[in-house]
């Protein structure tokens, strides 16, 4: 302890009797810049979200008063249940394709030489490059009617008329797949990075098959990565608001899509306000699972 | 040797009681791998190893060894060849198949399984029954010493400890050969002395045919029945540990097996050779005349105070040299004596009292023609 202190790189270093109590300067000046602007950008504007979802509204205006009837209608509304229940299925759903379409990916780039590892990575990840705006257009084109997708399998005759892809639920997940696809890629190929190769040889010979291998040795080492990136992947969906808009078609009634509807359209601040911190305590929840299934497994 | 029967006995209780689990008897022919675009990684190995032995593949890094003990695994797949183990060609046989017991270089332990858990992994694949499994998982942690340390989990344990829970791992299974890559590099040295001698000891209880991969000529030498010198992915030499040390194929082997000097010479004929100022008998040869190597073992070589020199045997090489420098190993002093042209590393035991020798003195060097090997440049 003292050996820390007292290595502190301090100019005005005070005499030995101060020591203990020095503040640390270095550290905290450090931090200090991200500590700001946390508190401006995060912590006070969810504090007034907070704030707001306390007050009454009536015709678009904030008025002073206290109320928790904004909770009450929203947990009391049948709609707006259904809709909790929706968007956190949608969620789920999005956050397990993904995991299944990502773990391969991982599991490939894992064993792939390390000429071609790199290469592979960026490209794995390069989709973050574009705008998720853009990408979702680029799911709209091809999965309308007349889309690239429709058109290849109506002309090699597999279906009579196309496929209703878009402007549903189909629509949505698709497109929050492709895009959340890079997140949980990065997460499970950080995951694997603890994996040593030689554990899986030890595990073949004790007579381990391909299967036995990937369940007993391969998955459980896996798990920490696997449960980051489902929830980076379960919090950025739930909160993801254009792919829902625009792949939905207005079709699609989710958390993310009403607080918008309610705060720019309606003009209804409160409401808006108490679904935000509704979602606020989804991702609460979410983090409480991941946490558990972590500290289990590590 | 009744404990260890009954500790590794694959065979039910009730079934006809044996004399000892059936253990393989291994064999490569014309082993090669060769990598995409490169030079074969390994040449045409052949080897043929009893069953019970213990066989070191011995090598610089590099020179194949580890390649081919993961082709015996069948963790790599073989150019061309074969490997039988018992006349039985399982060549393309994947690992999970072959029945061997592998020990890897850093453990390779599961660290999210126990100790226990651990040992048990090759019974759980073999369906054996839980009771049974326990029992045996007990009896392999008594075997290596760690009764007791089940319920641990890896990175709680030491490295020796790790260790020996992996040999508890591989044995568990009644593997047909065990196959140990490098197992004591990562200990510390005094910990690699106890656990040569422990694995040697559990070895031959066993009676367990073993390949053991290592780049460490004490190793090799004092734990192996055969040892097989690699180089440059070929097998150099394969022999008993006296006959690589005390008789190398060549001059590789010679150099790499124990420390040795090598000396340009130019051989006279089939047992004399001039090196520097002097022609000296040698273990007899059919090099050619001409320019050579020679190699003799510094402690092979004798030094006398100068003045006693009517005592010598004509029968003994012998040659004045005056001292370059001393070093004090403990245990050995060694001296480097210029001979007149080469200069010899002679190496002599220290006993408390020893010659009184410094810089500059003059000695005799003596040795047997026997010692000084001759090999092509």
């Amino acid at each position: 302890m003292a050996v820390s202190e007292t290595s502190l790189p301090l100019a005005d270093a005070p005499t030995a009797t101060a020591r203990a109590k020095v503040f640390p300067v270095v550290p905290v000046a450090l931090l200090a810049p991200m500590m700001l602007v946390n508190l401006i950008a995060f912590i006070l504007p969810v504090a007034q979200l907070v704030r707001i979802s306390f007050l009454e509204g009536s015709g678009g205006v904030l008025t002073d008063t206290t109320t928790i009837g904004n909770y009450v209608d929203f947990l009391t509304d049948a709609y707006y249940l259904s809709m909790i229940w929706n968007s956190v299925l949608l969620a789920f759903v999005v956050t397990v394709l993904t995991l299944l379409c990502a773990y391969p990916i991982a599991m490939f780039l894992h064993t792939v030489s390390p000429r071609w590892r790199n290469l592979l990575f960026v490209m794995t990840i390069s989709p973050l490059l574009v705008s998720s705006v853009v990408r979702t257009y680029g799911w709209m084109v091809l999965l309308g009617d007349q889309g690239l997708v429709n058109n290849m399998l109506v002309g090699m005759g597999l279906i009579a008329s196309p496929l209703r892809l878009v402007n549903n639920t189909l629509g949505v997940v698709i497109g929050l797949v492709e895009i959340l696809m890079p997140y949980m890629a990065l997460s499970l190929i950080a995951g694997f990075g603890r994996l040593d190769a030689s554990l899986s040889e030890a595990a073949a010979s004790l007579g381990a098959g391909r299967l036995s291998r990937f369940r007993r040795v391969t998955l459980p080492l896996t798990l920490p990565g696997v449960a980051l990136g489902c929830l980076l992947c379960f919090v950025l969906s739930i909160s993801s608001f254009i792919t829902p808009k625009l792949l939905g078609g207005g079709r699609v009634f989710l958390l993310a899509t009403e607080i918008y509807d309610q705060a720019v359209i309606q003009l209804e601040w409160p409401l808006a306000a108490t679904i935000s911190v509704a979602v606020l305590v989804l991702f609460g929840f979410a983090l409480a699972v991941y946490s558990n299934v972590v500290r289990r497994f590590d | 040797m009744t404990l260890a029967q009954r500790t590794l006995d694959p065979r039910p209780a009730h079934s006809a009681p044996a004399a000892r689990p059936e253990r393989g008897h291994l064999r490569l022919e014309g082993v090669t791998k060769r990598f995409a675009g490169d030079v074969n990684a390994v040449s045409d190995v052949n080897l043929d190893l009893e069953r019970g032995k213990l066989l070191g593949l011995l090598g610089p890094s590099g020179c194949g060894k580890t390649t081919t003990l993961r082709m015996i695994a069948g963790l790599l797949p073989i150019t061309s060849g074969r490997i039988l183990v018992d006349d039985d060609d399982i060549s393309l046989r994947p690992p999970h198949q072959r029945d061997f017991g592998l020990v890897f270089q850093n453990y390779a332990l599961f660290p999210h399984m126990t100790v226990a858990e651990n040992v048990a992994f090759g019974l759980d694949m073999r369906r054996v029954p839980k009771a049974e499994a326990r029992r045996r998982v007990a009896e392999a942690l008594e075997l290596v010493r760690l009764p007791g340390y089940g319920e641990r989990k890896p990175r709680e344990m030491s490295g020796g400890q790790q260790q020996r829970v992996a040999l508890a791992r591989a044995l568990v299974i009644n593997p047909r050969i065990l196959l140990l890559d490098e197992p004591l590099s990562n200990l510390d040295a005094k910990l690699r002395d106890e656990m040569r001698r422990e694995i040697r000891e559990i070895q031959q209880r066993l009676g367990i045919t073993t390949v053991f991969v290592t780049h460490d000529q004490v190793e090799a030498l004092t734990m192996c029945d055969v040892v097989g010198v690699m180089s440059g992915g070929r097998l150099a030499q394969i022999g008993t540990p006296e006959d690589i040390y005390e008789r190398p194929a060549s001059l590789f082997v010679a150099d790499f097996v124990g420390r040795t000097n090598i000396l340009d010479c130019e051989v006279l004929n089939g047992h004399r050779v001039r090196l520097g100022d002097g022609v000296y008998s040698c273990a007899a040869t059919t090099i050619r005349p001409g320019k050579a190597k020679v190699a003799i073992r510094p402690h092979r070589i004798n030094l006398t105070p100068h003045r006693d020199r009517a005592l010598l045997s004509t029968s003994t090489n012998s040659a004045e040299g005056r001292v370059l420098r001393t070093t004090y190993v403990g245990d050995i002093v060694q001296y480097d004596i210029d001979i007149g042209g080469p200069t010899l590393q002679v190496e002599t035991p220290t006993h408390g009292r020893g010659l009184a020798v410094a810089v500059g003195d003059k000695l005799l060097c003596e040795w047997r023609p026997d010692d000084m090997l001759v090999f092509e440049r």
